[in-house]
């Protein structure tokens, strides 16, 4: 009993050191830099220790003090409660999800079955829809209670936007449930071990959920809802210090999330196709049955998460070569578009699971 | 609800779809980012970096201006140590800014070689607006524009430049002293 409960600590701190611990703040770099080189510039670069700048790194550190040490600010006629509940309600959400979220398949150490799975739900996937849309109240809230018009604006917008593609994003995801006939992600990752790939059964389904999810996470070309020439910071408009940083890192955080469900649903979760765990566990058959069993599971988590980096390097391109959307644009292409080509892809799928 | 604006675009079916045009953009930005983020390999083997980036590393590097540009005006200092400036104020009377300020004095002999030397020469750099009317008021050569435009003080005192701070030796301005007797010479003053 204390060894499960040992090991299901040694899993949360792995998800939180490398969302929060790596992922977020890396990416806030990754972000300005990568931008920096796509449009022929330099980046970030100035801040140093010793003299030394490691490409521009220890911005990292420089922004997560500035933010420390900066005034917090609470505008007056704000609903002082809701205003600092808000960014908790967008943040936690963001980290939530990846509770349900695998990040490797099931090994056998030492006698002990070993599922890197924080906890494996049998609706997995409605748990992370579920809990990803708690995070809409938070922005809305945060909108509403900063006593501001840009902030107000921004949070209707973000409700719209929201609500329309999760229904794309939902309906979407039928397709792949209806493939691989389960909730459970753990069952939907290992059963593209080989190369039945999500991406093979769901094309059409891929490039929608992609689409919707990029509108969820507010990102460019669909952040109309902070849009900064119109609406000055969206529904953060009137946050500083600490709590802006939340909102920065549910963003980046979301991005993971986005990645990882997209890898886990579309692109063989930690499988290297053609490559079985069989086969791989064969390979490493002179280390022994633990050792082997190890040495596959570094890299199925190696790949698990390279793949989520491919992902969130593909949106971040995207971010940086498409201009915003128009509002009525986001509205056409969400309901007029997406929507009627979702469920023809549910029928498409009927289909084909009916006929062949 | 939005209204519909004809802006006479035609467009194929292909572009219409939108997922070609959206990954041909994508190609355009990666083929970018790649090509500066391998330049740095050369770096490593002792080469020329091989990229597009033309950012210029202010403090510690300058650019190369056009000799057309106007910095900040400057006195010439001719080959005998001497000012070629003879205090005739014409530069004082262009200035649109009055950031020139002239006290002139009676040549006793040896400040120059003609009667009239500016005993006081100031420009104050707070006023003025780098437009160069000095140097084409100016019928002797003495005020030059440079290609300095950084001029920066935590007072405002101190951006009023005398004669001493004004002074650049004439070999430092051959170049801006050529192109002025082009520019200004075809007017024929």
């Amino acid at each position: 009993m204390w060894i499960d409960l040992a090991i299901t600590m040694v899993k949360i701190i792995f998800i939180l050191t490398v969302t929060v611990g790596f992922f977020a703040p890396v990416l806030t770099w990754v972000e300005r830099k990568q931008s920096a080189i796509m449009q022929d510039r330099i980046g970030a670069n100035r801040a140093d220790i010793m003299g030394f700048t490691a490409l521009g790194l220890f911005h990292i550190i420089a922004d997560a003090l500035k933010m420390f040490t900066k005034e917090d600010f609470i505008p007056q006629g704000a609903n002082r409660a809701l205003h600092t509940l808000s960014p908790i309600v967008a943040l936690v959400p963001a980290i939530l999800t990846f509770a349900v979220v695998p990040f490797g398949g099931q090994y056998t150490l030492w006698g002990k079955e070993v599922n890197l799975v924080i906890s494996d739900l049998d609706v997995g996937l409605l748990f992370v829809f579920a809990i990803s849309s708690i995070a809409t109240y938070g922005y809305v809230v945060a909108g509403w209670s900063s006593n501001n018009n840009w902030s107000l604006l921004g949070a209707m917008r973000t409700a719209s936007q929201m609500i329309s593609y999760e229904v794309t994003m939902g309906l979407t995801i039928i397709g792949v449930l209806m493939a691989f006939g389960s909730m459970q992600l753990t069952v939907i990752g290992a059963a593209q071990e080989n190369y039945y790939w999500g991406i093979v059964m769901q094309p059409l389904g891929f490039l929608m959920f992609f689409t919707a999810a990029i509108a969820e996470n507010k990102r460019v070309p669909f952040d109309a809802p902070e849009a900064e020439s119109e609406l000055v910071a969206g529904y953060f408009t009137e946050y500083s210090g600490l709590k802006f940083g939340m909102f920065f890192m549910a963003e980046f955080i979301e991005m993971v999330t986005i990645g990882a469900i997209m890898t886990i649903l579309f692109f063989g979760a930690w499988h290297i196709p053609f490559l079985t765990t069989a086969t791989l566990l064969s390979m490493f058959d002179f280390l022994g049955d633990s050792g082997a069993n190890l040495v596959v599971m570094l890299i199925h988590v190696g790949v698990f998460f390279g793949k989520v980096t491919f992902f969130i390097f593909v949106q971040m391109i995207i971010r940086w070569t498409l201009p915003r959307f128009r509002y009525d644009q986001i509205m056409k292409l969400g309901w007029k578009i997406l929507l009627p080509a979702s469920l023809l892809n549910i029928v498409g799928t009927g289909a084909f699971i009916l006929w062949w | 609800m939005a209204y519909f604006v004809d802006r006479n675009v035609k467009m194929t079916w292909w572009e219409r779809s939108y997922i070609p045009e959206i990954l041909r953009g994508m190609m355009i930005t990666s083929r970018h980012f790649f090509k500066n983020l391998f330049g740095f390999v050369p770096f490593f083997l002792g080469k020329k970096k091989d990229r597009e980036i033309f950012t210029v590393y202010y403090p510690e590097e300058t650019m190369q201006f056009p000799i057309a540009y106007r910095g900040r005006p400057v006195l010439a200092l001719n080959e005998d140590n001497l000012p070629n400036c003879v205090a005739c104020g014409l530069c004082e009377i262009a200035c649109p800014a009055y950031c020139i300020d002239i006290i002139p004095g009676e040549n006793s002999g040896k400040q120059n070689k003609v009667e009239r030397y500016p005993v006081k020469f100031t420009i104050d750099y707070a006023v003025c607006i780098f437009c160069g009317f000095c140097e084409e008021a100016c019928p002797e050569e003495a005020i030059f524009m440079s290609d300095q435009y950084d001029i920066t003080m935590l007072d405002r005192k101190k951006m009023k430049y005398d004669m001493e701070q004004l002074l650049v030796p004439v070999s430092e301005l051959k170049d801006r002293m050529d192109f002025c007797r082009k520019m200004y010479g075809k007017w024929n003053y």
